[in-house]
């Protein structure tokens, strides 16, 4: 009797509760509604925040997506003229949507292009010259490493010392080599029973993209060709990186699962090729482990990975509220605002010589400067032209060497496995 | 006039059946049929004066729908299946018969077509045994707070799909996972990789499915279990029958018809999973060596991350021509069980 009453009450409250959230709805419908999609931290918390206080009228809707989803219901979105007001669309897209600038509003003029890397800049602009999105954050890529660890298997850990170890990437898989010669026998041993695979760095797919965005091109020539098959640059990052996953200096744990977030605390792995924007999901993953990790140069010199552009797509409701906001949100001013609170490296290259972006730096990765660090790796990054369908290729690329990793197929038949699928399965 | 007319003789052609089945002397509730037919007359009297053509109106709002949720876009996926369809382009190429005979070649379509069906058998089977022994316990008219066990099995079925793949990912963890630290303690040598390998992964994602349906169906078993007259019971038991002879010989066949329902519904379920895959491998070729991509799973690679439209859509008449034949299967299958049962 008495848990029917609670249950009956507890009920009543759910009806209410519920009637009293679309009750209020109505009310806040004075203010304008921007509506942004979204996905990961592209729109951070403070950036919504402080923009609704300084524009009262103003009311940001961000749907955040997983990555690929939030492109792909873009794509529906386009067709069936439903689109959000500012899209985010990270730049491994970007090569895609840049195919069909009539979809999106021309956003010159908004900001000025000589704040921002005109690398970065140009993978927002369509093929037609229109400019259909601003660069927000650059994704930087360097070595974050294990200060204890490093010391515990014998090598060096002072952060110039550990950047010696590996200007090449064959001295990376070599020091990683080392390293895993020093793991203790019950530590090798754990990997043969298949249960916790002690290696060098966390998985060495993650290698494959960092060579590739180190070459000049990838899959497309610049006029929109396919060259994925003839292209020596990919074909290096591909053998080098089946190199190192038949090196055993891999956890082959798979980035953002449960098992890379116990195994970044635990000590698993040594290395994680970290963009700037991984650095925080580091700190906030492995608290423990603060002071214990440092940053070091990429081997091959500067790299990149990830990084994202707002666009207003051309079926906008409210395409002046949404350019005032990507006007101020991506404004140099806040982008280093931004930087300092989450981490993301900005991609106005104003701020480059900014004391407050190069004097950053941070006590969880042993106060490395690492605003001085992406700077410098930034800046020595090259244009790449990103082409249409590269998000696809990069995935068949991806799935033949997880096929290496796993011992299922050598080098060179995984790569001719993946020339075979690309042929097969990219068509326009 | 003539529609009153129509409505005067549509029970006048029904009546001949009524009067046959009410005359069958081996039908044994002769009485209690005659007062049922009796009722049903009434209430065609009753609709007698209403003009037929209104049944029109009443069912237009879904036909309405049918059409242009369901058919126009089938038609519309026939008609670019046809082309090398780009989804934003201007101008598409016309493929002929292209992409189907594309896709009979594919290897990443069998595969995909061998998960799925692979996930299917384990999904489905030891669901359905599992279901109907949760049936049976909850059938005990002795267990203790019958309703609150009704009606917690169905608490899974309206979780979110991605919320369940969350927390089945965390526990199918390779190093970290609680089923391989369970297994462990239960003195397994080594750990499963239940993510990269087909088999683990397959029945990792059964697992989830059964997590999801298991309450669900064991809840359609006990509706039908409950409806079996408890004559039958009591006569077995004086036969001095025991219960698992019960179970064998009355229960079970008298289920027969809600085991093909649950089939067939498993089997429709079975060949869209679809969030399952997608969640526990976080993109979409079903794991890094497809080892977990399904049919629907395939086709959705194939029109959002390939931008094949065109493929994507002969991928979907292929996947209805599958479950056609395989209705087509079930249908033989309820007509055999059904013809058995009149033998009886």
């Amino acid at each position: 009797m008495n848990r029917k009453t609670s249950l009956r009450s507890a009920m009543a409250l759910l009806v209410v509760a519920s009637l009293t959230l679309v009750g209020i709805q109505p009310a806040q419908a004075a203010k304008t509604q921007v509506t942004i999609w979204s996905y990961g931290n592209v729109i951070e918390p403070w950036g919504e925040q402080e923009y609704e206080r300084l524009h009262p009228t103003i009311d940001l809707k961000i749907k955040k997506n997983s990555m690929d989803a939030n492109h792909q219901s873009l794509i529906t979105a386009f067709k069936a003229n439903t689109t959000p007001d500012i899209a985010a669309i990270e730049v491994s897209y970007s090569g895609f949507f840049r195919s069909y600038p009539k979809y999106f509003t021309n956003l010159a003029g908004l900001l000025n292009e000589n704040d921002y890397l005109d690398w970065r800049w140009d993978q927002g602009v369509g093929i037609d010259g229109k400019v259909i999105g601003i660069p927000t954050d650059v994704g930087g890529l360097q070595v974050a490493y294990r200060k204890d660890l490093f010391k515990a298997h014998g090598l060096p850990t002072d952060r110039e010392a550990v950047g010696k170890l590996w200007p090449t990437w064959q001295a990376f898989i070599n020091t990683g080599k080392t390293y895993v010669s020093k793991l203790s026998t019950a530590e090798k041993a754990s990997c043969k029973t298949k249960k916790v695979c002690y290696g060098f760095i966390d998985n060495a797919g993650t290698m494959y993209p960092a060579i590739l965005n180190q070459g000049a091109k990838k899959y497309y020539e610049s006029n929109g060709t396919l060259i994925y098959n003839s292209n020596a640059n990919v074909k290096t990052a591909f053998t080098t990186t089946a190199t190192a996953m038949n090196s055993g200096i891999s956890t082959r744990i798979n980035q953002f699962t449960s098992d890379w977030n116990a195994g970044m605390m635990k000590g698993v792995f040594a290395t994680v090729l970290a963009p700037a924007w991984m650095l925080d999901y580091i700190k906030q993953q492995a608290k423990s482990t603060s002071g214990k990790w440092d940053v070091a140069d990429l081997p091959g010199g500067g790299g990149n990975l990830g990084g994202s552009q707002l666009s207003v797509p051309a079926a906008a409701k409210h395409p002046a509220e949404a350019k005032a906001f990507i006007k101020w949100y991506l404004s140099p001013a806040i982008q280093l605002q931004i930087f300092k609170r989450y981490g993301l490296f900005p991609s106005a290259s104003s701020l480059y010589n900014d004391p407050a972006l190069t004097g950053y730096k941070d006590k969880f990765f042993s106060n490395a400067p690492i605003g001085q660090i992406y700077v410098t790796g930034a800046r020595q990054l090259r244009p790449i032209f990103e082409g249409k369908n590269q998000r696809a290729i990069d995935n068949y690329f991806g799935q033949a060497l997880a096929k290496v990793a796993v011992g299922k197929m050598t080098a060179s038949a995984a790569w001719s496995d993946a020339i075979t699928q690309i042929s097969k399965n990219i068509k326009n | 006039m003539s529609n009153t007319a129509d409505s005067l003789a549509a029970p006048k052609k029904r009546r001949p059946t009524n009067v046959f089945k009410s005359e069958n002397p081996h039908k044994p509730e002769k009485p209690k049929r005659s007062k049922r037919s009796d009722r049903r007359k009434n209430t065609e009297n009753g609709i007698k004066a209403l003009n037929p053509n209104w049944g029109y109106a009443f069912v237009a709002p879904f036909f309405v729908m049918f059409l242009i949720f369901g058919l126009a876009p089938v038609i519309y996926s026939i008609w670019i299946a046809f082309y090398n369809w780009d989804p934003l382009g201007d101008e598409q190429q016309f493929y002929g018969l292209t992409n189907f005979t594309d896709l009979i070649v594919d290897e990443n379509f069998w595969i995909a077509l061998r998960n799925t069906f692979s996930i299917w058998f384990f999904s489905t089977i030891p669901q359905m045994i599992m279901a109907i022994g949760l049936a049976s316990i909850l059938r005990n008219p002795r267990l203790k707070g019958a309703t609150f066990w009704r009606t917690i099995l169905l608490v899974p079925n309206i979780t979110s799909v991605l919320a369940i793949a969350i927390v089945f990912g965390q526990l199918f963890g390779r190093d970290f996972g609680l089923v391989n630290l369970a297994l462990t303690y239960l003195g397994m040598p080594s750990h499963i990789d239940w993510i990269s390998e087909p088999l683990p992964s397959h029945i990792a994602i059964a697992t989830m499915i059964t997590w999801r349906w298991l309450g669900y169906n064991a809840l359609i078993f006990l509706a039908s279990m409950l409806a079996i007259p408890s004559y039958l019971y009591e006569s077995a038991d004086l036969d001095g029958a025991s219960k698992w002879q019960q179970f064998r010989y009355i229960t079970l066949p008298q289920l027969r018809n809600t085991i093909t329902f649950v089939l067939i519904v498993g089997t429709i379920g079975g060949l869209q999973v679809f969030a399952e895959p997608l969640t526990l491998g976080g993109n979409m070729s079903g794991g890094d060596s497809r080892q977990f991509s399904t049919l629907t799973l395939f086709l959705y690679e194939q029109a959002f991350v390939n931008n094949r439209w065109g493929y994507a859509a002969a991928i979907g008449i292929f996947i209805t021509i599958i479950v056609m034949i395989i209705s087509a299967i079930n249908f033989a299958i309820t007509r055999r069980i059904s013809s058995e049962d009149n033998k009886n």
